[in-house]
This record gives structure tokens, sequence and C-alpha cells, in this order.
């Protein structure tokens, strides 16, 4: 379905010296430097799939969407998407995907919401019945009715993305583009829109590509990870894979009488943990932790904190996806 | 032919959007009218204090000064009019990244920019040239015969097509430097000059105006023949020559821009 072979973008970027001085020394001795935005990525992505695309701020994944969305132009390298190529094809291409860039919008601001989807209709040439039963699918998963008739500007931020979202998938793309949807949206929101690209994927076998930062949304919804960082590819896998691969971290909890157990444990003293192999948060009774159990085993732990102090009530459970990729960030390709 | 069908329609579409958007903001609406009446009437009564105090211009008749200036105007407006957007590219839709949503858009971008807006005020322009050249075309006299008015009615798109090349290309700088509308304002202000005869300027003057920005295409060569009956292959053959050659350069200039463009973080 999606094949990425080698895709680079280079940017040449001009280096100003600070200051009005520097600005304007620029303008006569311009000095510019090739900046990499993205290394030669390779990746593909199979029909139906939804993939979580991520990466720390300024890790080239919004360079990559743009270069598969046919936005930016490779440097080299390749794309194809369902057999075409984005740059070469462009208009016959975006037939087929549908983009949302959770950050713009792409509805006429001023007019009703209404007014967008009449015009999208005609951009994409959509039969007028096909359309009729399009808007009221559409209005079924993502619940439109309610605000179709206002003006764009009036709609929150959770409507406008939602109708966002609807404008993108009025032609019925094969693939869907989603550029961080759930930024700056509260949870009952996001859980919506969560849930509508489950559905849409579901009924209609569409892959989609997804960039987030919200790991919820990668945890719920994605089948595959790419992970990209300084524009190279960094991890490419299920979430499984990436558990068992990198995640030999547990979370540790308890609660406990002891006063400042955290002190009195003193983990770090005890077992050599070294910084970023432990991490502990502890607030009043109860304590949290996550610990590399590769350097100490979860039985040894236990007892350890069993033995030092009072504990009324313990867990351990496999580390969550964000403790993972927060050390990945972190620490990039060098775990 | 098809393809013609749908872009006439996508085109009717969003101009009745525009129209849509105007009257949604309806006291902004009814305000801009009275300014742009105000604007008129005083633009109209500046003209008649100029033209009244000169008699003649180096062998032009008053009347014939006046029809020059007023033909100006109506490509002038008429591009105004219907291809405002472009300047939107020159100062922020590229620099600010908000050019993306026409790449993901299956119409030809140059098209989407220029048919998405229009420009009111550009009535105007366009009302007060057709006024000018409809008060001065009895007073021209026996020259002035329906085959020539034909002409310069048939001549008038292609003009407009000047002033739309030459903001492609100065507005397709912007995918290169991220802001060109400092350019295009430098350019599409030389057509201040192409209200007079030409010959009131020094050679220099005339020679950018006929050649480089050519401005003086756009009324005064055209009115040498429609007034005068002067040399009609150069005359007329120019103006449309120069309007295909500066549309396609602007078309090509533009599609070599696109690959050019570097959208902005998000």
């Amino acid at each position: 379905m999606i094949y990425v072979d080698k895709l680079r973008k280079e940017f040449k970027k001009t280096i100003k010296d600070p200051g009005l001085k520097g600005s304007i020394k620029s303008i006569f001795k311009p000095k510019t430097i090739k900046v990499i935005a993205v290394k030669d990525i390779s990746f593909e992505v199979a029909e139906g799939e939804i993939l979580g695309f991520i990466g720390p701020n300024g890790a080239g994944k919004s360079t990559v969407i743009k270069m598969l969305t046919g936005i930016l132009t490779p440097t080299s390298g390749s794309c194809t998407i369902n057999g075409k190529n984005p740059t070469e094809n462009r208009r016959n291409y975006v037939r087929e995907i549908g983009v949302v860039f959770g950050q713009r919008t792409q509805l006429w601001w001023d007019l009703p919401l209404r007014e967008t989807y009449s015009v999208l209709k005609e951009i994409y040439e959509v039969p007028d019945d096909s359309y009729k039963k399009r808007m009221a699918f559409l209005n079924e998963v993502l619940d439109l009715d309610s605000f179709i008739s206002s003006p764009v500007r009036t709609l929150s931020l959770g409507q406008r993305m939602r109708a966002d979202i609807a404008a993108s998938l009025l032609h019925s793309p094969k693939v869907l583009f989603l550029d961080e949807p759930t930024i700056g949206l509260d949870v009952v929101v996001k859980d919506n829109i969560r849930r509508a690209i489950e559905y849409i994927n579901n009924q209609e076998k569409t892959t989609v590509i997804l960039t987030t930062h919200d790991l919820e949304d990668i945890e719920l919804l994605a089948n595959r990870i790419v992970m990209i960082d300084k524009g190279t590819n960094v991890f490419d896998g299920s979430i499984s894979e990436l558990k068992t691969k990198y995640g030999q971290f547990r979370e540790l909890y308890f609660e406990t009488d002891s006063p400042n157990p955290v002190n009195i444990l003193n983990y770090e003293n005890h077992f050599n943990f070294k910084p970023d192999e432990l991490n502990i948060k502890a607030e009043g009774k109860t304590v949290k932790l996550s610990f590399n159990s590769s350097i100490v085993p979860v039985s040894d732990m236990l007892s350890y904190t069993l033995g030092k102090i009072n504990v009324s009530d313990i867990s351990v459970k496999d580390a969550d996806i964000e403790v993972i990729i927060r050390r990945m960030y972190k620490h990039g390709e060098n775990l | 032919m098809k393809k013609l069908k749908s872009m006439f329609k996508i085109h009717r579409i969003f101009i009745a959007q525009e129209f849509k958007r105007m009257m949604e903001y309806k006291g902004d609406f009814i305000v801009g009218i009275i300014g742009f009446l105000m604007i008129q009437m005083s633009n109209l009564l500046f003209l008649w204090i100029i033209f009244s105090q000169i008699p003649n211009l180096l062998g032009w008749t008053v009347n014939e000064v006046v029809f020059i200036y007023g033909f100006s105007l109506i490509p002038k407006g008429i591009d105004h009019f219907f291809f405002d957007n472009l300047w939107a590219i020159g100062h922020f839709t590229v620099r600010k990244g908000d050019f993306d949503k026409y790449l993901t858009r299956p119409v030809n971008t140059l098209f989407h920019v220029l048919v998405e807006k229009i420009q009111i005020d550009a009535l105007g322009e366009i009302l007060t040239g057709i006024a000018l050249v409809c008060i001065t075309i009895p007073k021209l006299g026996a020259n002035l015969n329906i085959f020539r008015i034909l002409i310069m009615i048939v001549l008038i798109p292609f003009i407009t097509l000047i002033y739309t090349g030459i903001k492609t290309i100065t507005a397709s700088i912007a995918f290169w430097t991220k802001r060109s509308g400092n350019i295009i304002y430098m350019f599409y202000m030389v057509n201040d000059f192409a209200k007079y005869p030409a010959t009131i300027y020094n050679r220099f003057v005339q020679n950018i105006i006929t050649y480089i920005i050519p401005f003086a295409l756009t009324s005064y060569y055209p009115a040498l023949f429609i007034l005068r009956g002067e040399n009609s292959l150069f005359n007329l053959g120019l103006p449309v020559l120069a309007a295909v050659v500066l549309m396609g350069f602007g078309i090509l200039v533009w599609h070599k821009g696109i690959r050019a463009y570097e959208s902005a973080g998000s």
C-alpha cells in the first residue's frame, strides 16, 4: 500500500549573526547551511493498517507526512502510495488521500460549516447521492449535526477537529493522514475522535497514518509504530515488540504508613541503579516507581521493599509505553 | 472539456462563497460599500480637476487622454476583482505554511489560488474605467467605428492576463524567498505609468514600460490603434503576445516554485 524508500529532505537555512547588524550583514553575505530534516527513511504500511508515527518535536515527522501527502518534494528517495508518486501525479493522487493537520484547518473560516462540505463536494466531484450517504455516515460517526449550521469561527476546538476530520473523509479516501488530531483536546473529545478513527478504519479498511504526542492515541489505535528521531528511523514494529525489546521496565506501586518511605528504602544505593534505570514518584502514602527489571529482578525488588517497610497495598505491572518512549526520546537510538 | 466545465463550476462556487462571506458580516459590508462609493466619487472629481486644466498633452487631446486613462482601468480592475488572492501568496500564505491546503486538493494550485477570493473594491476601477471610456467614445468622432470597439473588447481579457501574469511571476518568488509582497507591489505599481500616453516619458522609461514591465501595452499602444488606426500588427499583436508570454512564464515559475516550497513547522 505505502512504500517509503530512503526518503530524504534537505533544507537550506540561512545563518544570521544575532541582532540587526547580523540581519543586515546576511543580506549582503548570506551564509547558508544544509539541514537534513529527514535522513533516508524507509518503511512500509499495509492496507488497512493504523500506523503510529512518533518521535520528539523536531524529529522530522511532519516533514515525512508532508512528503507523503505531496506538499513537499523529497530531495531524494521515493514514496509510492497506492502505486502513485505524490509529487509526480499530485492532482490524481490527492483524490485518494485525506489529510488533517491538527494545527491548521481547511474549513471556510467565516461560513457555516455546511458550506465547507458543499464546496469540498464539488472540488472532489462527489456525486449527489453518495454525498448524501457520506454526510449521513460522517454525521453518525462524528456527530456533526449540532454545529453544522454554525460559522466555523464559532466552533470549539473539539468541534473543529471533528469537522476537519469529516472534511478529510468526505471523498472516501483510501489513506488518511492525521497529524496530531488530538492536540489540545479534552479526554472526552479525544475518546470520541479515537473511536471515530477506529470505526472508519474498521468499516472501510482505510489505511491510517497518525502522528501524535499523546501515547494513549498510539496504544489504543496503532497496530504498529514507526519512531523517528533526528530524521532517522529508530524503531519499526508493533507495540508488544517495543515492550519486549525495550520494556524491561516494570512499575511498582505501593501504599505505606511509614514516614518518608523513599528515604528509608534508598533504592539507588542499595541496588546501584543508574539515574535512568529508576524513576520514583512519591505522594503522601503512595509510592510509584518504575525500574529496569534486567538490573534488579522483580522478586528482589519486592522482597527488599516488603522487608524494609510496612506496606498496606502493593502491585507490579508492565511499564507504560510512555515510560519506554520517554527513555527513547531522551537517548535516541543508544538504549 | 469536462475538466473545463468543472473548473467553471468550482469558480462559480468560490465566488458564491465569497458573497456569502461578505453577507456574514453585514455591517462591514455596508460600510465597505459606502466607503467604496466615496472613494470613487473623489477619484472622479480629482480626474475632472486635472483634465479640465490640460487642454492637450503632447498632441493628445483631453478626450484621448481620458480614454487611455479610463481604458487602462478596465483590465486592471478585472484582474484586481478576480485574481487579487495572489497578494496573499506573497505576503503570508507561503510564509505561514498555509499553502499546504492547496497542495492536498485535486485542483490545479494556481487556478485554486486565483479563483478562491474576489476583491469587491475593484468594482470601482472597473466602473470608473467603463464610465470614462463610454463618456469619451462619442466625443472621439469619426475614427472610432464599431470594428475598432469590438477589437477593444476582445483585447481586454488578454490585457488582464498581462496583469495576472506579472503578479503570478512576482508572487511565485515567495516560494523561494518565503515573502514577496513588496516585490509584487513594486512591479504592480509600475502600472501607474500606463495610465497616460507613453510619449510623455523619456526613452528610458518608455523602453521599460514597453519591453520589460510592459504596462504601456495595457492601454497606450492599444489606444494608438483604437483611436488612430496606427500600426495594428505592433499595437495589437504585442499586447496579445505579452499576455501569452507573461502568463505562460508565470505558470512555469509557479510550478517550479511549488517544488521549492518548504511549508512551515507545525
